[in-house]
């Protein structure tokens, strides 16, 4: 657990409707840290990162920079400055990828800053750049994850949400992403939380990490620790690293 | 050939009031999925409104800026209070809820202003633009002129704005622009606020060809239909062009197809919705939603 507590779930139950998938979680996750939430499908992990951005009902508290988001709507968390980038990305299709890029910072204001962040993510994804006119729905897969990212960013966010990233990605794609996503986070500071099966590589970029079983946390500690504890591994992430 | 042409000149007129309320359709369909069946009686109400204002004494142009106005707060209150309730529920009760609209908004208009019908005044002077063997009245060209701003400034309001682009967003996903910090309950009646708006446009430009009373766009709706249906129902610039091209044909049946006549003519937009249903439902200019995974 990090001393700082940028993030601080506490209690957490979250669900839809009748259903309740959290129970009771508790994590903390420190300024400008990488954490990875890691456990097999089912275990809620999508559902604790639709908790924090508002999506589902929530029970319990949220801390985050001294603010309490539980119970308040996505847009109002998002006003906040946290960016999540759902699983399947939410891409706006039929709009044109600058158009995408743009809805990212929809709510700052000042032009300037907004065509300085274009350039700033043009310079983490070049491909993107080439791509400016043509329609969301016509990239490849990992250019979408790219546009998805990308669309966080332009809100300036101090927490960076990222559901299953590599979900649909050749691996290559997927390690340049992971290296993508620890620049920001070295060179913004930008807290970062991933949900991921491809444990390796969360671990690999990831300081903490918290593993999901049935909606409660079974498991936290460092990166490293987690992934040195063979036992554990196997045991929860259901294959060797 | 001129006979021809001057038809076709009619029934661009027509077809440019059919553009305008297909258009408010089109409005509130691309932000909510909803089919408003009671868009026509919106802007029959619009237009007693606005007749209001002239009978209070204002100015034309002044009457009509304010029964806009007027409208839009009238329709981003609707969707707040009526249509916000059953936002999310199946289809099939918000199309009821529509109808429930309908129903209301035609009987209060009777209740307030009587069924009897009214003269509406015609912004545009009489008489018509002789060239060619053509002629073409003014009024016909007002309305045409006026259907083209209104496009016109929706275009630059969906392209070239902040807003404009939120509300495209809300359009194309709901659930992503919430997380992106878009206020998607304002951004729906806006939706709501801007159909009423244009379907306000649409009623004063239909009223003084027909007259004011509490059912005048009953027709002016199937035709709005077809004309929204042919266009594709997600495409503000098809359902122009279908409304056009409805009112072309609508005429053009009228004068050539001896057994249609003026009688049966009413049936050629729903002949139209027939054959667009089934031979490409996504209409005209309606997308086919293409996507890689």
């Amino acid at each position: 657990m990090s001393a700082e507590g940028f993030l601080t779930i506490s209690d957490l139950n979250a669900g839809y409707g009748d259903a309740r998938v959290l129970h009771g979680v508790n994590l903390s996750v420190g300024r400008g840290e990488i954490c990875a939430i890691l456990g097999p499908n089912g275990a809620g992990k999508t559902t604790l990162m639709r908790a924090l951005s508002g999506m589902v009902w929530v029970r319990g508290s949220i801390g985050f920079d001294g603010a309490d988001l539980a119970r308040r709507s996505p847009d109002t968390i998002a006003r906040r400055g946290v960016a999540h980038v759902p699983e399947g990305r939410g891409t706006f299709m039929p709009l044109t990828v600058e158009e995408n890029l743009r809805l990212g910072a929809f709510t700052r204001r000042g032009r300037g800053t907004v065509e300085a962040d274009l350039e700033r993510i043009y310079t983490y994804f070049p491909v993107l750049k080439t791509r400016l006119r043509q329609v969301a729905g016509s990239l490849s897969g990992g250019e979408q994850q790219m546009l998805a990212i990308g669309r966080a960013l332009m809100s300036r966010p101090r927490l960076l949400l990222l559901d299953e990233p590599s979900l649909g990605l050749a691996p290559l794609v997927t390690r340049e992403l992971f290296r993508i996503v620890r620049t920001v986070n070295e060179q913004e500071r930008t807290t970062v939380v991933v949900v991921e099966q491809n444990a390796h590589l969360a671990l690999g970029i990831a300081q903490q990490a918290h593993v999901l079983e049935s909606g409660r946390i079974v498991l936290s500690g460092t990166a490293d620790r987690i992934l040195q504890d063979e036992k554990v591994v196997q045991s929860y992430l259901g294959y060797r690293v | 050939m001129t006979g021809f042409l001057q038809q076709v000149i009619e029934g661009l007129g027509a077809g440019a009031i059919y553009a305008s309320l297909a258009l408010a359709l089109v409005l509130i369909y691309q932000f909510t999925g909803i089919v408003n069946f009671a868009q026509g009686e919106l802007a029959m109400f619009s237009t007693y409104i606005a007749w209001q204002f002239t009978a209070a004494g204002l100015p034309f142009w002044l009457a009509l800026a304010l029964a806009l106005a007027v409208s839009f707060a009238g329709g981003m209150l609707i969707e707040r209070v009526v249509i916000r309730p059953v936002e999310g529920a199946p289809e099939l009760t918000v199309v009821i809820v529509t109808v429930g609209l309908f129903i209301f908004v035609n009987a209060a208009a009777g209740w307030i202003w009587t069924f009897l019908i009214k003269d509406f005044p015609n912004p545009f002077p009489g008489g018509a633009l002789e060239a060619g063997g053509l002629s073409v009245g003014y009024s016909t060209l007002g309305v045409l002129a006026v259907v083209g701003v209104v496009m016109g400034l929706l275009y630059l309001l969906f392209q070239h704005t902040k807003i404009g682009l939120g509300m495209r967003a809300v359009a194309a996903n709901p659930a992503s622009a919430r997380l992106v910090g878009i206020r998607v309950g304002w951004m729906l009646a806006l939706g709501w606020g801007l159909a009423a708006t244009v379907g306000a446009v649409s009623g004063t430009l239909v009223a003084p060809l027909l007259f004011l009373e509490p059912n005048m766009m009953g027709g002016v709706l199937i035709y709005a239909f077809a004309a929204a249906t042919l266009g594709g129902f997600d495409s503000p610039g098809g359902a122009v062009a279908g409304g056009l091209i409805v009112g072309v044909a609508e005429t053009l049946a009228g004068a050539y197809v001896g057994f249609i006549g003026s009688d049966l003519k009413v049936g050629v937009p729903l002949v139209i919705i027939l054959f667009v249903l089934l031979l490409r439902p996504q209409g005209l200019f309606g997308r086919a939603v293409v996507e890689r995974a």
